[in-house]
């Protein structure tokens, strides 16, 4: 199996935006190479979590293995490394990139080019990839391949003259690519005789044989009876597995350099065994980590409680098993007067905050309560100190604040021109500044803008999408901290400080957040069987305030013995509701009004 | 019919009537409207009273040898379509096949305007000691709203017949059933009503507040914006209204939506309420002998497929004691905070089947559940004993009891399992 002389090897990814048919085209080209039987087909192959099946987009990389047979008949192995398509995983994207030396560049041949295949693009070319241009879905009656192409040269400058026009769907031009990936992407350096180097570009957690590393040898050799050492985190081991994906895993004996594989060491948890990681062998180590190491860190931050104070070791119980798989997931314990025992969580971004939410509540079983995300805040204290803070309601007094700091990200959107506007509309009520804006060709822009991180993480994407049809994109990246007039606005319910509902917010916007959030709070918390004021604070200053009428009534009075059923039947269905409801002090607030400052616009 | 062991038998029975002149516009249950000219003995929809006549005989005589019953209830749809004599002949046959116990309360639920004073006489001759008339409102305005066929004169009319009877001891007790929260009634509507109803003389009240249910007119109505409801505040002030007078009057509230002076609860109600089981007889009709509910089918040929069944194979398992299982503690709980008394938990825990220590544990994490409703006096404690007051703890009954399922679902698995004691 490892008998593949390194000229005969070619490590490739492919590089698309989320729909634009990559998960396809992959399970196309391990089809046609007969790695995978068509009967044995389930559609997006690589794709294997249940979350990302549903949702159609790639979180978590795959990598598979393919014997391929060229048109002059000489054999040759192919390793696909697949790359998240998410903003939030740009640093797993950078890690998988540098394990290939080219890459397909795959784009709609009706949509174009978008703002995360263009960052992606950049970060290959950083990296010295080879890149082979693919138009997909050619088949369709919309496509443009030739306005599509001229899209690519102007925006990324490549040639495409001999970009592959294809469909992964119908199977047209899959044979023109794999023979272009054996003709134009290079071989792996032939390292073969140098120290062993192996970069780590995924893991994953299997709880019977621990840690699965997913790596690339770069120089040298692993063997299966090497005693390995992982150069960040100073961990050495000796291996159980070593193998190839063909997708599934298969042992082999030995993988050498330009070579692709798995290992499996009994290693407890991935942050021991972390994406970016250097392998090399214990007794004949290299003198040097590859570069570019870095530890994923959360820029996104909520709160997680139990809506049952009984889960609480249940909720902690899942967090630990969790981030033996997920090293980019931070946690803490937070407690809440108002909202008891829980913890305080870090993520990349919000879709990770949502899959780890909703692993949580599906594999775990829990009933959780999530708190609006924030950000960190750099907090300048008049004493000289400066704290981090990423809970806004642990914000120290505005009398010993001396500035409040906060992050900024540089956002490029792309989008057709026509929704320019209403982008820079979008852009400036999120406190934006407008840095350029260029015309891609004649009929779309991108959009440069600062704009304060904090105005991001809360429903930014979502009002892209719907005030351009869909059809805007969106990449960023952070550029450093900003001072602002930040202020702390606390609600109110019942009177009792809802600390899960305090925000941090331009002093200039506060009145309009408050007063929409109250607004928002009323529609969401139902009634109950007294009158509940809702109120909006700066410090002691009320800025806005609403109520809630109190529940007069409520009793299902005909109930003949055979209606039992069904009145039970509106009883469980009230349970239900109550369930997802946390009790702070006196009231009940259901779920969604804890994300109530997400949909002031809607 | 082989020998069933019918062990620790219901007392009570419930036969269901589902004939009807007309569908009112609130009505979802199984009834079958023959239209106005009706009746059980000749002419339009005869044959089809007679043909459900034979299979609810032919049901009754599946229960052979149970105890001798101290209830039984004709329920509908109105009874009062079927002639004196159909009455007499289901009354006899179920007295030979089951038996009444010496004074067992016979019920019979009567619609003014489909019977008369003769009528009335032929039913009290075939047994029946308590009637149950179905006025649902005192103003003619409300009357054809709800779609009745009757109006004032012939609730007058019927009531008169009813005290007449009551008044020479020839009926033990009767009913009023009146709705409330009607289509733009308002406050003074209701109270008028009430005192008229008051002035009747019925010992007996069941007052329930409109509820719109699924694939009525009312329902379509409502969807076209065409129903206008009381808001909440009148709909509790009414329900205040109806409490407070009729306490005025020497009636306690011993349910939720049932009203009686002294000596006049209805005993067959009272069975539904505490969680003990009740046959059930005819189409549609839902039974309980040992607490857990069996419902049948809601159409004729499904009624007669099912007696068909029965006949061949015997019992259903659920009808059959030993095999049948009780009614689980949730649902007891649910039906029995809706009396007066409400229940006594510590009584019910023991007797689902927990340990003392077991039964002060999961209490515990109910009464975190209710702590808002008892700090503020809408449920009330003495002792194990639990009780909703009156008139908000029962406005808000809901509430109090969904916490009740919130709990059951929280509680371990063992728990819960219904099992035979």
């Amino acid at each position: 199996m490892t008998d593949a002389p390194v000229s005969r090897l070619r490590n490739f990814c492919i590089i698309a935006h989320i729909d634009h048919g990559k998960s396809t085209l992959a399970d196309r080209l391990l089809q046609d190479t007969g790695t995978v039987a068509g009967r044995d087909m389930q559609e997006q192959f690589l794709d294997n979590m249940d979350l990302e099946r549903e949702r159609g987009i790639t979180i978590k990389l795959q990598a598979a293995r393919m014997n391929y047979k060229d048109s002059s008949g000489e054999n040759y192995v192919l390793n696909l490394i697949d790359t998240p398509g998410h903003v939030d995983f740009s640093y797993e994207v950078s890690r998988s990139l540098q394990a290939c030396e080219g890459a397909l560049l795959v784009v709609d041949a009706s949509q174009g080019v978008e703002a995360q295949t263009l960052a992606n693009v950049y970060l290959a070319l950083e990296n010295d990839l080879e890149i082979i241009p693919v138009l997909n879905k050619i088949d369709l009656p919309g496509s443009d391949p030739e306005r599509i192409k001229q899209e690519i040269e102007s925006i990324i400058g490549l040639d495409t003259s001999s970009a592959i026009a294809c469909s992964a769907k119908t199977g047209l031009g899959i044979d023109e690519i794999l023979q272009s990936v054996v003709d134009r992407i290079p071989p792996p350096a032939d390292l073969v005789d140098r120290p062993t180097k192996a970069l780590i570009f995924d893991s994953y957690y299997d709880p019977y044989r621990g840690v699965i590393v997913y790596f690339r040898v770069l120089s040298g050799r692993i063997g299966i009876k090497d005693k390995v050492l992982l150069m960040a985190s100073q961990k050495s081991y000796e291996l159980d597995e070593i193998g190839v994906m063909t997708p599934d895993q298969s042992e082999v004996d030995e993988l050498h350099a330009g070579e692709v594989g798995y290992l499996a060491a009994s290693i407890k948890a991935v942050s021991d065994a972390r994406v970016g990681d250097t392998i090399t062998l214990l007794n004949s180590p290299a003198d040097e980590p590859l570069p570019g190491y870095a530890e994923a860190k959360p820029m996104v931050f909520c709160g997680l409680f139990p809506t049952d104070a009984d889960q609480y070791p249940d909720l902690r119980e899942a967090l630990d098993k969790l981030q033996l798989s997920d090293a980019a997931l931070k946690y803490e314990p937070e407690t809440s007067s108002a909202m008891g025992f829980g913890f305080r969580c870090g993520f990349l971004g919000l879709l990770h905050m949502e899959i780890v939410q909703e692993r949580l509540e599906r594999e775990y079983d829990l009933d959780l309560i999530v708190t609006a995300p924030s950000v960190i805040y750099q907090v300048n204290m008049l004493d000289g100190d400066s704290l981090m803070i990423d809970n806004p309601a642990t914000l120290p007094d505005p009398q010993k604040r001396d500035s409040i700091e906060e992050p900024y990200v540089r956002m490029e959107i792309y989008s057709p021109n026509e929704y320019n506007g209403t982008l820079m509309g979008l852009c400036q009520e999120r406190r934006g500044d407008f840095v350029d804006m260029k015309y891609i060709t004649t009929d779309r822009v991108t959009l440069i803008y600062e704009i304060p991180l904090a105005e991001v993480v809360t429903d930014f994407f979502d009002q892209m999408k719907s005030r351009t049809k869909g059809y805007a994109s969106m990449e960023y990246h952070l550029i450093g901290y900003r001072k602002n007039d930040l202020v702390r606005l606390d609600i109110l319910i019942n009177s009792e400080k809802a600390d899960p509902l305090t925000t941090i917010v331009h002093r200039d916007k506060a009145y309009n957040v408050g007063k929409s959030l109250v607004e928002k709070l009323k529609e969401l918390i139902p009634r109950q069987q007294f009158k509940i004021p809702l109120q909006a604070s700066i410090g002691s200053r009320i800025i806005a305030s609403e109520s809630i009428s109190a529940m007069r009534k409520d009793v299902l009075a005909k109930c003949y013995g055979g209606d039992i059923s069904r009145k039970k039947k509106l009883l469980k269905k009230q349970a239900k509701g109550k369930k997802r409801m946390k009790a702070m002090g006196k009231v009940d607030v259901p779920q969604e009004a804890f994300m109530a400052v997400l949909k002031l616009n809607q | 019919m082989g020998v069933v062991d019918f062990g620790n038998a219901p007392r009570s029975a419930y036969l269901h009537i589902p004939f009807c002149h007309r569908r009112c516009f609130y009505c979802d249950f199984a009834v079958v409207p023959l239209g106005d000219k009706a009746s059980g003995l000749e002419g339009p929809g005869s044959l089809s009273i007679k043909a459900y006549l034979d299979l609810l005989h032919r049901e009754i005589a599946l229960v052979c040898g149970a105890a001798p019953l101290s209830t039984v209830y004709l329920g509908g749809g109105t009874p009062s379509l079927l002639t004196p004599n159909q009455i007499k002949d289901l009354l006899n046959h179920l007295r030979n096949q089951v038996g009444f116990q010496d004074g067992a309360e016979i019920t019979l639920e009567m619609d003014p305007a489909s019977f008369n004073k003769n009528d009335l006489e032929g039913y009290v001759e075939a047994g029946v000691n308590r009637v149950s008339l179905g006025i649902q409102s005192f103003n003619d305005r409300f009357l054809e709203i709800l779609g009745r066929r009757h109006r004032i004169e012939d609730i007058l009319q019927a009531c008169n017949w009813i005290d007449e009877f009551y008044k020479s001891g020839r009926l033990s007790s009767w009913n009023l059933d009146l709705i409330q929260s009607l289509p733009r009634q308002n406050l003074l509507d209701w109270e008028t009503e009430l005192r008229e109803a008051l002035s009747v003389g019925a010992p007996h009240f069941s007052i329930y507040e409109l509820s719109i249910e699924p694939g009525t007119v009312f329902e379509r109505r409502e969807r076209k914006g065409e129903v206008l409801l009381p808001n909440e505040e009148i709909a509790l002030e009414m329900m205040t209204f109806t409490s407070s007078t009729l306490s005025g009057f020497g009636f306690s509230r011993y349910e939720i939506s049932n009203y009686a002076v002294p000596g006049h609860v209805s005993r067959h109600n009272r069975v539904y309420w505490s969680g003990s089981g009740w046959w059930g007889f005819g189409q549609g009709a839902t039974s309980a002998p040992w607490g857990e509910r069996f419902s049948r089918p809601r159409t004729r040929n499904g009624y007669r497929a099912w007696i068909e069944s029965q006949e061949e194979e015997g019992l259903h398992k659920s009808l059959i004691a030993g095999c049948a299982s009780r009614m689980p503690l949730d649902e007891k709980l649910m039906v029995g905070l809706r009396r007066r008394e409400g229940v006594d938990l510590m009584h019910l825990f023991q007797q689902w089947g927990w340990s003392r220590d077991q039964s002060e544990e999961y209490f515990n994490s109910l009464e975190r559940r209710w702590g808002r409703a008892m700090l503020e006096g809408w449920l009330s404690r003495r002792g194990w004993r639990f009780q909703l007051s009156d008139p908000y703890g029962m406005a808000i009954s809901n509430q109090v009891l969904a916490e009740i399922f919130v709990w059951w679902d929280s509680l371990p698995e063992d728990a819960v399992v219904v099992s035979i004691p």
